[in-house]
This record gives structure tokens, C-alpha cells and sequence, in this order.
């Protein structure tokens, strides 16, 4: 290694200094101009079959009833900005909910349906659909009161250092942003473009499950979809992407 | 209801290794990651797997443009876009064209059937690619001949590797 | 399997003679066969094998593909405008099933 580079080592080495809020960029940025073209048309950009699939869900009856929609008329006005608050503290439970979660509460509790399943097509599809009908409203979630230990859990989560190769969140999203590593160009590490439809996955994939592939990367824990750890991530992420456009279904590598 | 993690996917991704990270903090730039590009020359293999589909003939070079990225981020989906010059007449048209991934476990990729009711020689598709290689496409004309363009492509993640 | 569903994006209308882009975006894993799977069973080979388009009753396009197509593929393709009619596209998979979507065409 060279002295330069021996010293850039070092530098990784540290604690990034995180960026600032107005420095924070959507993740799409990062991609090339092609596929940020293609995120944005609704022909090409397969999240939208599981849009699709998700719009379909929310009316049909199967026997199900009250229907999503009986409840909830109207959604592309009704649900309008619900995704860009979420996670949020549930008033009720005094937990954190994801928008996931969220779904399967009403899925569970008003429906009187076996939960759909974290990572299952159908709840994957519903998510999608919800968040698409927040796509371009600024992110605007709440890290006080009630969500305040979720965040600070969060935070502390972002800057530990983990996993066999003792790396820290904010190392590669603040320290590395604009950096390649296999391919892919780092970016802030925020989840405004999920579920996200990952050509890697060669499918739509939820915030959580990119999480698990970072926690990989670094031979970290990989903590369970939907579990209090990575909801109080999420939650943190959603705080430093405050006020950045939805762009769910992203498109990502 | 389908597996969350695709089954079309046979080695999962290995973590990162600390000289991956540190070669990114130090230089910047991961390309020593990446694969060497095919070869300049057209192996063989490919000029025999055109001949099997041109009867023989050695496809002319011109009037067909072949759109691919020259290096490939994700060869699970990669955006191709092929042009053929043609008045898609009935007495001149374009027929079919083929794509050829010589390093493709099977080398036919697809075939676009056309005609002179498709007005015009113009198609796009998603391939997925197995490694670097070289890519042609080849289009048969109604009056018998047929063209070809190719392209060598670097391919930074072959299909398939899943980190979730 | 995940549902079939499939977006096709072309205008509902068009002048005579006119010649009009058709995108078609389908969902299907394209599983090319081989591959082991989370419980360690090897995946049978299934992929959708054949696109063909119909125009009014006219074929006016058809896509072999092979294991080669990516996942979820998508195609795009032109036609010229003749007459007022739907495009019939279906879909045959391996295995024999088929799956079946029309969008019309005006003509002006
Ligand atoms: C019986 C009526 C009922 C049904 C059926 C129902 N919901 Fe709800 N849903 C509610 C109520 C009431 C709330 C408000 C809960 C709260 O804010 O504490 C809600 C909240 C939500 C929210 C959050 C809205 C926001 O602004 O925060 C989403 C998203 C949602 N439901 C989606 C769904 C989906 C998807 C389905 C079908 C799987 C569904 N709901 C079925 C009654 C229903
Ligand atoms: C070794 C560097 C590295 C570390 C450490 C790391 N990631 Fe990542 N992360 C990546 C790369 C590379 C990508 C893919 C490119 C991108 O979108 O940034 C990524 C993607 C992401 C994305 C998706 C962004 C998008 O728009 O698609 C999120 C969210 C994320 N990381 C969060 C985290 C969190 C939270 C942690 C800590 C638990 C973490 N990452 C640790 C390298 C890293």
C-alpha cells in the first residue's frame, strides 16, 4: 500500500464526521442517468407490477371483508402523504410501527386475517402501492416525544461499529459517499426508495432486507424483518432523509 | 407465493473482505474488482453459433446498430436496444433478429420476429448476461442476407448473487 | 408462483398509417433452471418462451426467448396503425401454460 493510501486507511479507520441534513441526497442520485430514467417511467420500471399488484389487492374481496378500500376510500387521496410519516410511534401499543407494519395491523386486528408475512409478495405489494401514493411528498417523520428512544436507539445503531470487519453505518454513507465497492456507487444510506425493486434481487425487496444485505456486508448480525432494531434504524434513516422526496418503487442495483 | 430470496440464484453474495473496504477508502475506486474484458477478437465459437442460424452465410457489418452498455452494472437485467435500416416494405424488410451471448450457458438469447407491418426495425429487450463477453445481434432480411453488429461487454456483477 | 400481471404501454389512439412504440413489461421470475434454492432443491426450469402479438387478428410480432431474458423482462416494439382493433398479446410458458391480455387500438 502506498503512503497515501496508507493514510486514507486511516482515515476509514475514524469515525466519519456524519453530513449534513441539507448535504443528503435521494439514493437515486446515485445511479446511473439510464436507470434513473427508467425509475421514473412507469413502462419500464418493473416496481410498478407489484404497484399494480398491491392497487388490486387493497379492493379485491376473496371472501375478505371489510376490503382495504371499504375502509379506506378514495386512497389516492386518503392515503395520500400516510407513507412519508412513517415509522411512527402507534398511539395504541406505544411501539414503533413501520408502514409494513402498519399494513398488517390493519390486516390483522380490522380484517381478522392471518398476517400477510414480512417479505411475502402480497405485502410487498401493498406496501409498494401505499408509498407510491406518497411519491415526490417530503419525508416528514417525528424522532420527539414518544419516538424520541427510538431514535437515539437508532442513531446508536448508525454509528456502532460492527461485524467482523468493525464497520460503522455511517463509515461507508457518510465517510464514503459517491465511492464505488462492487459496482455500486455508495450513497447516504437512506430508505426513501423503498420497497425498491433491486436487480440483484431480481424483485421488489422491503428497506429491512437491503438492510440485512449492509449487515452481510460487514459479517454483522442480520437482525429479523420487522425487528426493533432495524424499525429504530429505519426510523433514524427517515430523520436524516426529513424533507427529501419518496421515490418509492425505487430502482436500484 | 413465491420465496423471498429468488431461487434463481445459486452462490449468495460473500461479505465484503476488509481489503475490498480499504481499497475503496484508499484509492477511491474498486476497478481492480473488476473482471478482464473479452477478448478483442471474435472467438470462433461465435462465428459458428451465427453460421448456425445464417445457414452459412457471413452476415454483412452496417445498416444495424446494436445499443448495449459497454460495461454492465447488473448482468441480471441489461438494457439492450437493436435498429435495423430498412423501409419494412413488403419487398424489403427485416424478418427476424437474433441475439448471440457467445459465453452464455446457452448462447441463444432471443429472437424478434418482425414484418412490414411493424413499420419499423426497432426493438428493445432485458438480457441477462453470465460474464464478460461478446454480444451480436444478428437480423435476417427478406432478400435473403442478413447483417450483424456485436459488441464486447464488461460485466461487473454476473447474474445472480444475492446479498439479503 | 408470484401473480402473472403485465403492463403494456402504448397511446389508444393513432392516425392511419401512423407508427405506434408498444412497451410490455411482465412479471415471472424466468427461472432458467438449475439453480438451488433457499431449502436446497434444484429449481426446474420455467421460463415464459414465447410472446406472440396479434393486431386485429394479424400477427405483427412475435418473441422467442430463452434463458438468456432477464427476470420480469420487458420488451418494446412498433406497429403500424391499420385499423381499429385490439392487439391480442399472449403469453406460453414452459410447460405449456398461456397467458392472455389485450389493449385496443384506435384508429383515426
Ligand atoms: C375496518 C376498517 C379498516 C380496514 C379494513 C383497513 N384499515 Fe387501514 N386503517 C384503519 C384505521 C381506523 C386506521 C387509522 C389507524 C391509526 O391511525 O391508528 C388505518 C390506518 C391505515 C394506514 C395508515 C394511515 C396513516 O395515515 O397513518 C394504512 C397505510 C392502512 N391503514 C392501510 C390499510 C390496508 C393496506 C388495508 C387492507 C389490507 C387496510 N388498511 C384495511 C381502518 C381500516
Ligand atoms: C462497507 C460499506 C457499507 C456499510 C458499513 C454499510 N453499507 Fe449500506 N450500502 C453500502 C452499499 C455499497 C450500498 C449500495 C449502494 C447504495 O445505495 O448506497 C448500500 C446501500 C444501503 C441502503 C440503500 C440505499 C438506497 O437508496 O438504495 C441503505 C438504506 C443502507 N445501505 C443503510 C445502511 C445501514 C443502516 C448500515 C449500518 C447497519 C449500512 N448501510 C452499512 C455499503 C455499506
Amino acid at each position: 500500500m502506498t503512503a497515501a493510501g496508507r493514510a486514507l486507511a486511516a482515515a476509514l479507520l475514524a469515525l466519519a464526521g456524519a453530513a449534513r441534513a441539507d448535504e443528503i441526497k435521494p439514493g437515486s442520485t446515485f445511479l446511473s442517468p439510464e436507470m434513473q430514467r427508467q425509475q421514473q417511467d412507469q413502462s419500464r420500471n418493473p416496481g410498478y407490477l407489484w404497484v399494480e399488484q398491491g392497487e388490486e389487492l387493497f379492493s379485491r374481496r376473496d371472501g375478505v371483508s371489510p376490503t382495504c378500500i371499504s375502509c379506506h376510500a378514495d386512497p389516492k387521496q386518503s392515503l395520500r402523504g400516510a407513507a412519508a410519516r412513517y415509522p411512527q410511534v402507534d398511539a395504541a401499543s406505544g411501539k414503533l410501527v413501520n408502514l409494513e407494519g402498519r399494513i398488517e395491523q390493519c390486516r390483522v386486528d380490522r380484517q381478522k386475517q392471518p398476517a400477510f408475512g414480512y417479505e411475502s409478495q402480497d405485502l410487498l405489494g401493498l406496501t409498494a402501492y401505499v408509498a407510491s401514493l406518497s411519491k415526490g411528498m417530503p419525508l416528514s417523520v417525528s424522532a420527539e416525544g414518544a419516538a424520541k428512544p427510538f431514535y437515539e436507539a437508532g442513531k446508536a445503531f448508525y454509528e456502532r461499529r460492527q461485524g467482523q470487519l468493525n464497520l460503522a453505518c455511517t463509515q461507508c454513507h457518510d465517510g464514503l459517499v459517491g465511492q464505488k465497492l462492487r459496482g455500486d456507487t455508495i450513497s447516504y444510506g437512506i430508505g426513501t426508495g423503498y420497497p425498491a425493486y433491486r436487480l440483484e434481487w431480481n424483485g421488489l425487496g422491503s428497506l429491512h432486507r437491503r438492510l440485512r444485505a449492509c449487515s452481510l456486508g460487514v459479517r454483522a448480525t442480520q437482525f429479523d424483518y420487522g425487528s426493533d432494531d432495524y424499525l429504530a434504524l429505519e426510523l433514524y434513516l427517515a430523520v436524516r432523509a426529513r424533507d427529501l422526496p419518496m421515490e418509492a418503487p425505487g430502482l436500484r442495483r | 407465493m413465491s420465496s423471498p430470496i429468488s431461487p434463481a440464484c445459486v452462490h449468495p453474495e460473500p461479505a465484503l473482505s476488509r481489503r475490498e473496504v480499504m481499497a475503496v477508502g484508499a484509492a477511491g475506486l474498486a476497478l481492480g474488482a473488476l473482471p478482464a474484458p473479452a477478448r478483442a477478437a471474435a472467438p470462433p465459437a461465435l462465428a459458428e453459433l451465427v453460421a448456425r442460424i445464417t445457414e452459412g452465410a457471413v452476415p454483412e457489418r452496417g445498416r444495424i446498430t446494436f445499443d448495449i452498455p459497454q460495461l454492465v452494472e447488473n448482468g441480471n437485467s441489461v438494457d439492450v436496444a437493436i435498429q435495423v435500416e430498412s423501409p419494412m416494405t413488403d419487398a424489403d424488410h427485416v424478418r427476424w433478429i437474433h441475439i448471440i451471448a457467445e459465453k452464455n450457458p446457452f448462447p441463444d438469447v432471443a429472437r424478434f420476429h418482425l414484418g412490414p407491418r411493424s413499420g419499423r426495425a426497432e426493438i428493445r429487450a432485458t438480457l441477462r448476461l453470465a460474464t464478460s463477453q461478446k454480444v451480436a445481434a444478428i437480423a435476417a432480411l427478406s432478400g435473403g442476407g442478413y447483417v450483424i453488429a456485436d459488441a464486447d461487454i464488461v460485466v461487473t456483477l454476473s447474474a445472480c448473487i444475492d446479498g439479503g | 408462483m408470484a401473480s402473472f400481471n403485465a403492463r403494456i404501454t402504448m397511446p389508444a389512439e393513432a392516425k392511419a398509417g401512423e407508427v405506434v412504440e408498444v412497451r410490455v413489461l411482465v412479471r415471472h421470475p424466468m427461472d432458467r433452471g438449475g439453480q438451488v434454492d433457499a431449502e436446497g432443491r434444484v429449481v426446474p426450469r420455467k421460463i415464459l418462451n414465447r410472446l406472440t402479438v396479434t393486431y386485429a387478428g394479424e400477427p405483427v410480432f412475435r418473441y422467442d426467448m430463452h434463458t438468456g431474458v432477464s427476470a420480469n423482462p420487458f420488451v418494446s416494439f412498433t406497429t403500424r396503425a391499420i385499423e381499429t382493433g385490439e392487439l391480442s398479446f399472449e403469453w406460453r410458458e414452459d410447460g405449456g401454460a398461456t397467458f392472455t391480455r389485450t389493449a385496443r387500438l384506435v384508429v383515426t
